[in-house]
């Protein structure tokens, strides 16, 4: 079977997250789909796999030697029928099933409307089979170790009868043996002729495996369906960051660092699992935190919030050794603030006006005799307004009716509010269009410039690259390396990957 | 610029149109007109506007005690009997203990409260759905409730305490007054206390509110400890208003304690509250009660009634969170 997605676009207000992205799959083969964060690998998927509706572009499949006929996917139900099979990124087992429920929950063994045991254990038993590997089907799924679920998942796939299977970064919580065996399976799926489509970010693993390659950037495919061996990794990197953006914003920034830094991490170690993370920022600095996606980052940030517990080493803000005890007293006693990366889920109240979203952090403040004076919001809206470039309708907007955009910068409005020295900034321009990105971009900067000590965390590598002005790269809950940013984008780029791929400082 | 204050003001105009308030005050003003003309003015004596005030007071007041723990995304299903609960703690203070009414309405007021604190320390120390602790804690305070004086009646205490409750002050009974100043206070602390803000911020998105510095288990405490102290409002109430008090009080209030909110336009998921849609809601429930009265129908038809009017109201907010809006 082939299948092609063809030219596909998909607009979500305010982003275009794919602008011609073409994905040609055959069988017998593992395809590897590439690209940085935000390339648009998801939504392909999603488009694939009927969770999304294109807004333009074809979805082709033939059976056999036929020749491709069009389809539409109103739904995940349509593309299982097509024979797509995903094994997404979070789980999505129902944990006190047992394995063999698990596995044949979407296509359960009926006979007049009883669930047939019997067949269910026999389906379930010859997916696994298949995979070659030995799992209690009476077990409940809560009891597994995460790569059985995994494996279970990808039964589960199997057992609609896929034809292609879609895994989303299927070791990011693997260890390498149980990686090892998972591409073990692969390499089975592959040789009984299924389709099989990898996603990672992990680039050796990717070249021990597949075979084809389709490299996204900034929602368009840049590569499409070609031979994995033709290219070198370092290609493939040029290939994903792109070298367009080498040019952006290139000025080195002036930062004073003879004074004490504002906040100094040193010899830390997590309960999150960080090991001797040591990490400093400057008043006026901009600190950029790299790394892939779970290496670590944001859980640092948590930690450092007191959101998780510091279990050795010491915190230092302004030279004074800190314990913070939770986000009260980041926020109040040592002036740290947490600019989240999730808007939606952990960044607002999206059901409340943007003035309650902006004053939230300072309440107390903005009261007299326990009453909050809304004059006191609205000027605080109309404050960050003009000094963000929010584009709203006034302040009793309900932050649920903004752009992505504009979303972020109410967050960070909440925080520039509370009058922090130290601001963490998680991933701030995700799913953010280009131009409000460079907007935003001059934004941190400005702040920056007033002062402010800013860690900025971002799996971006052209916005670390124009922002930060050291850049520490983390891996496995450990900092790798860190290097004073020239803001060069080729050199800087290549330092920080190799620093990723090799473990070593450059 | 006064194009745009304009422009701001219709915007508004426009924004209650769509609310559920709006829907509310027609369906109050329309059924009121209908149940008036139909029962030949019947409704408009004096007699029958203040029993229909009067005793829409408590309904209010219950409703009220149900929205504020729906605000932080809770329930609490001992509202009912904790109501019935302090009105046999104020009369058994007065006429057990001769203690003086100011006195008992305070302590009857304060046991609510305190109930109230225990479900949401409860709730916030073990982790506990606040649906299953208020569950039990219903129970229990329901034993307590028969505890106190068994299934007799109390009667004959305070006559001035009964003499205000059964009164009117410019022809508004003074129960409903208090009511209303009650409904005034609740929305006050939401709309510009600093506890009520941070109460709908934990009950709208816990993630975030935690993220920036709001307490989510201090939320919850509060929460439910004016939950509590409101029920100990409603039950000094009907304790005023009924002259005697059994140990039945309360037994039908839970339901219309949620359905007042629900029908309000209260959000179950919480961080949306609506005092105004509540006391409407209470009112609208008020006049099925009243058109039972008055057309002498068989009273199992208004729970009927009530029950498909939540499942409209439920029905229509969904509708209209899917058509109008973003997403």
């Amino acid at each position: 079977m082939t299948f092609v997605a063809e030219n596909v676009v998909k607009r979500f207000p305010g982003v275009l997250a794919l602008d011609g992205a073409t994905l040609r799959l055959e069988d017998g083969t593992v395809h590897a789909l590439l690209g940085e964060n935000g390339a648009g690998k998801s939504t392909l998927i999603k488009v694939v796999t009927g969770v999304y509706r294109p807004d333009g572009g074809r979805l082709l499949i033939s059976d056999g030697p036929s020749a491709l006929r069009e389809v539409q996917f109103s739904g995940p139900h349509d593309s299982q029928r097509a024979g797509i099979g995903v094994v997404h990124q979070e789980r999505n087992l129902i944990p006190a099933f047992s394995v063999a429920e698990n596995i044949a929950l979407q296509a359960l063994p009926q006979r007049r409307g009883f669930v047939s045991r019997a067949a269910m254990f026999e389906l379930a038993g010859r997916c696994l089979d298949h995979l070659d590997v030995g799992l209690d089907l009476h077990s409940p799924v809560e009891g597994l170790s995460v790569a059985h679920k995994q494996l279970v998942e990808i039964a589960k796939a199997l057992a609609v009868d896929s034809s292609v299977l879609l895994l989303d970064e299927p070791t990011a919580s693997l260890t390498t043996d149980e990686a090892e065996r998972l591409f073990t399976v692969v390499r089975r799926l592959r040789d009984h002729g299924r389709a099989v489509v990898l996603v990672s970010h992990k680039l050796e693993e990717v070249f021990a495996i597949a075979d084809t390659v389709t490299v996204l950037r900034d929602g368009r495919s840049v590569t499409e369906a070609q031979p994995l061996r033709d290219f070198t990794r370092a290609q493939i990197v040029d290939l994903m960051v792109g070298r367009e953006y080498t040019e952006v914003e290139t000025t080195s920034r002036r930062v004073d660092r003879s004074a004490l830094p504002v906040i100094e991490l040193e010899d830390v170690s997590t309960r999150a699992g960080h090991r001797d993370v040591s990490l400093h920022v400057h008043r006026g600095e901009i600190v950029g935190l790299y790394g892939l996606v779970g290496a670590g980052r944001t859980e640092l940030a948590r930690c450092i919030l007191g959101l998780d517990r510091i279990t050795a080493g010491s915190v230092r803000v302004n030279g004074a050794p800190a314990r913070i005890r939770g986000v009260t007293a980041a926020l109040h006693r040592f002036r740290i603030g947490y600019v989240t990366e999730n808007r939606k889920e952990e960044g607002l109240f999206l059901d409340q006006p943007i003035s309650r979203n902006v004053a939230v952090t300072v309440w107390r403040r903005l009261a007299r005799a326990g009453l909050v004076r809304s004059k006191g919001e609205r000027a605080l809206v109309e404050q960050y307004r003009e000094q963000l470039g929010m584009r709203i309708r006034g302040p009793r907007q309900l932050a649920g009716e903004l752009s992505g955009g504009n979303q972020q910068k109410v967050s960070l409005a909440k925080w520039l509010a509370a009058d922090c020295d130290i601001l963490v900034i998680d991933e701030p321009t995700v799913g953010i269009d280009v131009r409000t990105k460079a907007a935003f971009h001059d934004l941190i900067v400005k702040l920056a410039d007033t002062g402010i000590a800013i860690l900025l965390i971002t799996s971006d590598l052209p916005e670390m690259v124009a922002l930060a002005d050291r850049i520490a790269v983390m891996k496995d809950y450990v900092i790798v390396g860190e290097l004073d940013n020239n803001h060069r984008y080729d050199t800087t780029s290549q330092a920080v990957i190799r620093m990723i791929h090799d473990g070593t400082a450059a | 610029m006064s194009a745009t204050i304009k422009d701001t003001y219709a915007r508004r105009v426009r924004t209650f149109a769509r609310g559920s308030e709006s829907v509310l005050i027609t369906t109050s003003v329309i059924g009121f007109v209908v149940l008036a003309s139909t029962t030949h003015g019947n409704l408009l004596t004096r007699g029958t506007l203040t029993a229909i005030f009067q005793f829409l007071a408590v309904p209010v007041i219950v409703g009220l005690a149900q929205m504020v723990v729906l605000g932080v995304g809770q329930m609490n299903l001992s509202v009912g009997v904790l109501t019935g609960f302090c009105s046999m703690v104020a009369a058994w203070l007065m006429i057990r203990l001769g203690v003086p009414a100011w006195l008992a309405v305070v302590g009857a007021v304060g046991v609510g409260a305190m109930a109230g604190l225990i479900n949401g320390v409860i709730v916030v120390l073990t982790r506990i759905n606040g649906f299953i602790v208020t569950l039990a804690t219903m129970t229990i305070i329901d034993g307590l409730r028969y505890g106190i004086n068994g299934t007799s009646t109390f009667q004959g205490y305070s006559p001035s305490l009964v003499r205000f409750g059964k009164g009117s002050s410019l022809g508004v009974p003074n129960v409903f007054l208090v009511a209303m100043a009650v409904a005034a206070l609740v929305a006050v602390f939401f709309r510009r206390t600093v506890a009520g803000r941070r109460l709908l911020a934990s009950g709208g998105n816990p993630l975030a509110a935690r993220l920036s510095g709001v307490s989510n288990d201090r939320s919850i405490v509060i929460a439910h400890m004016i939950s509590g102290l409101l029920a100990g409002v409603a039950g000094v109430l009907e304790v005023a208003l009924s002259g005697s008090v059994n140990a039945t009080i309360g037994d039908d209030l839970l339901l219309p304690s949620f359905a007042a909110p629900i029908i309000g336009g209260v959000a179950l998921a919480g961080g949306v509250i609506s005092v105004l849609g509540t006391c409407l809601a209470a009112f609208i429930m008020r006049m099925v009660d009243v058109a039972r009265a008055q057309y002498s129908i068989d009273p199992s038809w208004v729970d009927v009634i009530i029950g498909v009017v939540v499942l409209g109201a439920v029905l229509l907010t969904q509708l209209r969170h899917r058509g109008g809006g973003p997403r």
